[in-house]
């Protein structure tokens, strides 16, 4: 076991890790923070993505051990105060929420995308969801929507 | 075992890491015999019986109509046409939980479609009352029909009787590919007899199914091959042969479309040759040949209702210029090559014809006004309870959001099959909105003996019920259920059961625009227009949402997705890094054209959507690549490498691709 320290959301916590957990397992088991989804555990669906100081990542493929000292943000830490994040509120006026399996993890990628770009292109959106397979809904209502969002 | 996938232990620990520590332990020693891969193999070699009545799995024949004299201006196409193993895709894998109390009462959480149907296999197999199976629906991340028959949960439910403690089983995605059920590899040979102004005459279809090592929901799966073409089009005669053939491959089971997309993709693949042959527009041959409003469709017996089909590919070539680009593509010789196609599709509204489709619910006001619906929904991501909340608040002019709606819990909500077979919108939708009629008459009768004026001067207007004609308030909902507890002795709930009257056809025509790059065999689909008659539209985003994610699931099945087996009869992609489905930049922008109209018994119009937009998606886009290259090719998927090898049926079409191959 080894003790790490990181924030999740904004909390910090210090945890005791085994050196083979994964992040996923992190942040559903021991956190509870179950919104991070698992689709494949080899990082081709994006169902698991979070955002690690301000990059998407696939957290089936990070060991636990690696966010040492690093800032976290999961679908739990969108929104505040019971208010939803402008990606979410557009995800639901754009209908971009079928089955929601892969909701979490395409909000957290287009997160990542809109800290570092805030006015993309389609393309450019495209490109920062490809890692996030969605069987339901054919994308074209999760791209406008992360386009509308990105207009505020 | 009988197949690369199948079940040897269960083994079940005190946590996920212990179970697979123990499961590494195990040492299984395998004596290999020959396998049969395909049905070829299987239906040839009668001494090897993969079950213990053969291989051939189930056998039907449907013959319908009148041959026509043979007239002498007739010509006969012949085609056949490959579908293949297909993995469903739903992006959360296969899971449940089980326990079994001190009571004797055995309860499972499962995602699954129906849990009618597990209560019912459990009861039986482990011998207990119906009333001591409670099988309860959990929130569902994707199913398009992987997740409608009974799964894992009798594995799971024994383990929890033998321990008397709770037991979950979460499948990894390896063993919801090769150990769920797939979508059935078919081939079919189609043999038309068409006259030379392009009627339909003669239609004779065989076709074959490889259901896998188990039989499952092979036949009736089989047989629907038989039932969708005649809701399409017009034939004077029309026979259809097939069999389901046991493989050792893994189970085949039911899939989104059941049947459809695999008989409608050789049929319109099979049209385009006839229209080639004839030297038409596939368009104009189609509109000569397709079902018109209320047709009978001889091998059901049964009207295919405001059937819009006609009207789908009339608007949608407008739409999608398909005269112009259909003229202008398809002459490219240089490495891109640019084609369009089209393709119709036909599906249906439910199981009326085939068994009794019946649904029951409990509706009732609370105090407050807000609602209750008790309903044994079982919503897989297609807004199936959101569209039970927009009809109940449609009859009873209420904000769809006071309105709380169940799934299905065998110990609570009344019964139902299941959502799947493209009958919820049109038959549980029904029951959502006579069971609404019905509490509002209740409630038009209870204010009408509060008002001592009759139920016909009365009508619900936001909320409230008013008397016609004045400009008054009225009374609030909140009031009259208030009221209907404390002073009169009763409550504002109602118990329906809704059987369906009817099973028309929904309908989709969708045109596609495809570049092949003739150096490295790729397709990219560059255009799509999905059209489709599903009646009146209850949720546009979540409509137009089921075609666009409809048209994901058909480019794949087109161009890329297959679960392989190779020789020794081991699954090839197994895993999402082999298995490919198609991601975001790769997708079109898809555009949906809805025919709207009410002509049908589904709640306000409404028909069904899930099934039928993923119908004939994978033939719009082999048709278009045929066009690009001049082609006739229909082994699917088109993979590079068939694009590849394609018989240069367009001379010089392939040197640029032998170039770089070489």
């Amino acid at each position: 076991m080894m003790l790490i320290q990181f924030k999740v959301n904004g909390k910090s916590y210090s945890i005791d890790v085994c050196p083979t957990m994964r992040l996923l397992d992190l942040l559903r088991d021991e956190l509870g923070l179950t919104g991070t989804k698992e689709g494949c555990a080899e990082g081709e669906c994006g169902a698991c993505t979070v955002i690690i100081d301000g990059e998407a990542v696939n957290s089936c493929l990070v060991l636990a051990s690696q966010v040492r000292g690093k800032e976290i943000i999961t679908v739990e830490g969108l929104g505040e105060d019971g208010k939803l994040d402008i990606l979410q509120q557009k995800f639901l006026e754009h209908s971009a929420v079928e089955c929601g399996f892969c909701t979490p993890g395409m909000l957290m990628s287009a997160k990542a995308l809109l800290m570092k770009n805030p006015h993309p292109t389609e393309e450019e959106i495209r490109l920062a969801i490809a890692g996030n397979l969605c069987r339901c809904s054919g994308y074209s209502q999760i791209v406008a929507a992360v386009k509308d969002a990105a207009k505020g | 075992m009988k197949y690369v996938g199948d079940r040897v232990a269960a083994v079940v620990a005190t946590s996920f890491a212990a179970a697979m520590e123990a499961v590494s332990l195990i040492d299984v020693e395998y004596e290999e015999l020959p396998a049969l891969l395909t049905t070829e193999a299987a239906l040839e070699n009668k001494e090897a019986k993969i079950q213990p009545r053969g291989n051939l799995a189930h056998e039907y024949e449907v013959d319908a109509g009148e041959v026509p004299s043979m007239a002498d201006d007739c010509i006969i196409v012949e085609s056949e046409t490959q579908t293949q193993r297909t993995h469903h895709g739903a992006l959360e894998p296969h899971v449940c939980i089980a326990d079994y109390d001190s009571s004797g009462k055995l309860t499972v959480w499962t995602p699954t479609q129906g849990v009618f149907g597990v209560r019912t296999v459990l009861a039986e197999l482990f011998g207990l009352s119906y009333s001591k199976v409670r099988v309860i629906k959990i929130p569902t991340g994707g199913s398009f029909g992987g997740k409608q028959e009974y799964l894992f949960e009798p594995v799971t439910s024994f383990m929890a009787m033998e321990l008397k403690r709770p037991v979950k089983l979460l499948l990894d995605r390896e063993e919801c590919i090769i150990h769920t059920r797939v979508r059935p590899a078919v081939n079919t040979k189609i043999k038309t007899v068409v006259t030379k102004s392009g009627k339909l005459q003669e239609f004779i279809a065989d076709s074959t199914l490889d259901a896998g090592a188990f039989s499952g929901s092979a036949p009736d799966y089989a047989r629907s091959l038989s039932l969708k073409v005649t809701k399409l089009y017009r034939i004077p005669h029309y026979k259809h042969t097939g069999r389901a053939v046991y493989t050792n491959t893994v189970k085949s089971g039911g899939a989104r479309g059941w049947a459809a997309p695999e008989i409608i993709t050789a049929t319109e693949v099979h049209m385009d040759q006839v229209a080639r042959r004839l030297k038409m527009d596939p368009v104009e041959f189609r509109l000569q040949n397709l079902v018109h409003p209320y047709d009978m469709d001889p091998v059901l017996n049964l009207s295919v209702g405001d059937a819009r089909v006609i009207e789908c590919l009339e608007k949608g070539a407008e739409a999608f210029r398909w005269k112009e680009r259909f003229s202008d593509c398809g002459k490219d010789q240089g490495r891109y090559r640019r084609g369009v196609g089209v393709a119709c599709g036909a599906h249906k509204n439910g199981m009326y014809g085939g068994f009794v489709d019946c649904t029951s619910m409990v509706l009732k006001m609370n105090e407050d006004g807000s609602l209750n619906l008790n309903a044994s929904l079982h919503d897989v991501g297609c807004g199936t309870t959101t569209a039970m909340k927009i009809i109940v608040a449609e009859v009873l002019d209420i904000d769809p959001d006071l309105i709380t709606v169940t799934e299905a819990d065998t110990e609570l909500t009344g019964y139902d099959p299941g959502c799947y077979g493209s009958r919820v919108t049109y038959n549980v939708g029904a029951c959502a909105k006579e069971t609404a009629e019905i509490l509002k008459d209740k409630i038009l009768g209870r204010v009408s003996f509060i008002l001592q004026k009759p139920k016909e001067y009365l009508k619900v207007e936001n909320g409230h019920v008013v008397t016609i004609g004045t400009d008054q308030r009225g009374i609030s909902y909140k009031e009259i259920a208030e009221k209907a507890v404390q002073e009169n002795y009763t409550d504002l709930s109602v118990a329906h059961t809704y059987y369906s009257p009817s099973n028309p056809g929904s309908y989709s025509v969708q045109f596609a625009e495809v570049i092949v790059d003739s150096a490295t065999g790729l397709t990219r689909v560059t255009d799509f227009l999905a059209v489709g008659d599903v009646g009146r539209v209850l949720n546009r985003g979540m409509v137009e949402g089921q075609f666009q994610g409809a048209v994901q699931m058909g480019i794949g099945y087109a161009l890329c997705e297959e679960v392989k087996i190779d020789d020794q009869g081991k699954p090839v992609n197994n895993s999402f890094k082999k298995y490919h489905m198609v991601n975001a930049p790769d997708m079109p922008d898809v555009k949906v054209l809805l025919i709207e109209h009410e002509g049908d018994d589904g709640p306000f119009g409404a028909k069904s959507v899930g099934e039928i937009s993923a119908v004939p998606t994978a033939a719009a886009v082999i048709n278009a690549v045929n066009h690009a290259l001049g082609t006739s090719l229909s082994e699917l998927p088109l993979t590079p490498e068939k694009i590849l090898d394609a018989p240069g049926t367009v001379p010089g079409a392939f040197l640029g691709s032998k170039m770089h191959r070489g």
